[in-house]
């Protein structure tokens, strides 16, 4: 290796990305998920980040006119079980996808960080070999949070955990052109600590709670781009009978509405967009 | 062009030019009072500019004695007698006087070419003066930096972020438009000062290192000397998250410190000999101090010696703002500023004065 060949001159014109499989959020996001880079999903439980991940590990297999990035993926999971059901049934689902995709779709456990960190130096000599163009980690949070302790010392030993995979991650993105997904999840935010304010990590809300992304202030600088799921319990349009005054008010319905938003990305202004979970997969809504 | 290379802000500037003071000369006969109606801006902000100015002219003067001994012996070093103070109250250290056979020369102009190699407090705020300022496109930040980033000194600044080749050509192309817009405030006979370049070659412009490892940082650094002899032009290196790499687990902490300051090090003297401007972007992180964690700048203490200016980017409410923690010129104040999609701009709140700390 020599510094010159750490020179990359003329730039590229463009990054590349990996579609998500919908106009309306590709749009969102400006092509979609780019590659080279690690992005960042956070969200409560339930939110949809599974379903996301499931959705771009076949959108990998598509053809580069179509979005995709022609390639196999590997899905990282440290939640179990793994939901092949229903990542078979979003198969039958996207339209143009090679056949038999699901047998370019590589996954494997994790059970400790240290587990992750044997794993990563052998995706060296993996990830060209099965052609792997999308490392997806579901998830990211659920390694770390039964592994230390509260005190400094401790977190202080987990933030340099932080740094070592997220710079692993960043040497296999940038040697080989990879699309990196980890998802995390959330903590509540307690009062208003002003002095402990990760960056513009302002009122995110999700279901009512006031949340920030699990692992702290040192993870957050070790990913490129981050979004946030989130959503609402919204009271629908009352019926006739509750507007007569007639009904008991006791049942109401309610319905969940789904969002996602850039918290931070370099490239990116700060907007949501609104999607559902549909037997398809995840769709925007305009 | 005089007025265009002032250590002024650029909205000032453009204000001056399109009102037709583009020269040193043409400023020095007219009225403060004048000037703030041309230019539409408080006397303040004229009394400031005018400061600027008789600073620069004085300069210029031919009646400024300096006294120095040519040539120079092998210690180098001329004797100053101290001249009037300039606006900045500086004068010149007497230094040593070299035995032997001397001869004393009066020159007439700051610049001696006879005092090559030591240099004088006298010289080093005028080569201050007159270096180039890169502005940031924001004229509060502009102002509190006292033109913009200047060349010759490291500026550190606190962030963390990484780059995506469309929104540098985002940014390109609204430069370039506003350098068009700015063309055509300057008058038709000034054509020194226009700047036609298409976003491409903005773009071409750039040199772009990957770098993965603290290893292939350290080179790269080495290799900069190399690399900037080859392409003369360039007068900014930006080291996005000079940190990233060394806040692993590095057992031995004393080899991280010395790593550290040995690239610090080499940073400052490519900025000295090649006039650049270098600006480095460190990450913040939180330190346990007696029960309670307070944010604090990663890499710790020995390396806030690392850097010239420094320069914190928070977080007020819905608002960001850029506070200068350290500068041997420019006090302490705060302004905000806003990203957009065209790059950082001013900041469109109403409470748009800088603040002083």
């Amino acid at each position: 290796m020599k510094p010159e060949d750490l020179l990359r001159h003329p730039l590229p014109t463009q990054t590349p990305k990996l579609t998500l499989g919908c106009p309306i959020l590709d749009r969102f996001l400006g092509g979609g998920i780019p590659c080279d880079t690690i992005t960042e999903i956070f969200a409560e439980s339930g939110t949809g980040k599974t379903q996301l991940s499931l959705q771009l590990l076949l959108a990998a297999q598509l053809p580069i006119s179509r979005g995709g990035l022609s390639a196999s993926s590997l899905y990282l999971h440290s939640e179990f079980p793994f939901p092949s059901r229903r990542l078979h049934q979003l198969s039958f689902y996207r339209p143009h996808l090679p056949q038999n995709p699901l047998d370019r779709i590589f996954v494997e456990p994790l059970h400790s960080t240290d587990h992750l960190l044997d794993v990563l130096p052998r995706l060296d000599f993996l990830v060209p070999k099965l052609n792997i163009k999308l490392i997806v980690i579901d998830s990211i949070a659920a390694l770390f949070r039964g592994e230390y302790e509260n005190t400094p010392l401790e977190l202080k030993r987990r933030s340099g955990v932080f740094f070592k995979i997220s710079s692993k991650l960043k040497f296999l993105a940038r040697e080989f052109g990879l699309a990196v997904v980890l998802t995390n999840q959330v903590v509540d935010v307690m009062g208003s600590s002003n002095n402990l304010r990760i960056g513009n990590s302002m009122s995110l809300c999700s279901s009512g709670r006031t949340v920030c992304a699990a692992l702290g202030l040192s993870w957050a600088n070790c990913v490129n781009m981050r979004l946030f799921m989130w959503r609402e319990e919204e009271k629908v349009g009352m019926s006739e009978e509750e507007r007569l005054g007639e009904g008991d008010g006791s049942f109401q319905r309610l319905q969940t509405r789904r969002f996602i938003r850039v918290v931070f990305a370099p490239h990116l202004p700060d907007s949501s967009c609104e999607f559902v979970i549909r037997r398809e997969g995840i769709l925007g809504v305009s | 062009m005089e007025v265009s290379s002032l250590p002024i802000s650029a909205s000032h500037r453009g204000k001056l030019i399109s009102a037709g003071y583009s020269s040193l000369s043409s400023l020095s006969s007219v009225s403060p009072s004048k000037l703030a109606q041309d230019l539409k801006i408080s006397e303040n902000e004229v009394l400031k500019i005018l400061k600027v100015v008789s600073a620069r002219k004085g300069g210029h003067r031919k009646n400024t004695l300096r006294v120095d001994i040519s040539p120079p012996l092998q210690s180098g070093i001329p004797f100053g007698v101290p001249v009037p103070p300039s606006p900045f109250g500086c004068f010149r250290l007497p230094s040593l006087v070299p035995s032997g056979p001397t001869r004393l020369r009066i020159v007439g102009q700051p610049f001696s070419p006879a005092i090559t190699r030591a240099q004088t407090a006298w010289d080093i705020l005028h080569e201050e003066e007159s270096s180039i300022c890169i502005t940031t496109s924001c004229s509060d930040l502009d102002e509190i930096l006292g033109g913009g980033i200047r060349c010759k000194e490291v500026t550190e600044i606190d962030t963390e972020g990484s780059f995506m080749v469309e929104r540098a050509s985002q940014i390109a192309e609204a430069c370039a438009e506003d350098m068009l817009e700015y063309n055509s405030l300057l008058r038709k006979d000034s054509q020194a000062c226009r700047v036609d370049k298409p976003p491409k070659a903005f773009m071409d412009n750039i040199f772009y290192f990957r770098i993965c490892t603290y290893t292939e940082q350290i080179a790269v650094v080495n290799y900069l000397e190399k690399f900037i002899n080859e392409h003369k032009d360039i007068k900014i290196v930006i080291i996005d998250s000079i940190t990233f790499h060394f806040r692993q687990e590095f057992e031995d902490m004393a080899l991280r410190t010395r790593l550290l300051s040995g690239m610090a090090l080499k940073l400052m003297k490519l900025a000295k000999k090649f006039n650049l401007a270098v600006v480095l972007l460190n990450q913040v992180t939180t330190k346990y101090n007696e029960g309670s964690f307070q944010l604090t700048l990663a890499l710790g203490d020995s390396w806030a010696h690392a850097s010239t200016n420094r320069i914190i980017l928070y977080w007020n409410g819905n608002e960001r703002y850029a506070y200068i923690d350290k500068s041997p010129s420019m006090r302490s104040a705060s302004a905000p500023y806003a990203v957009t999609s065209r790059g950082i701009r001013n900041s469109a709140s109403n409470c748009k004065r800088v603040k002083l700390m």
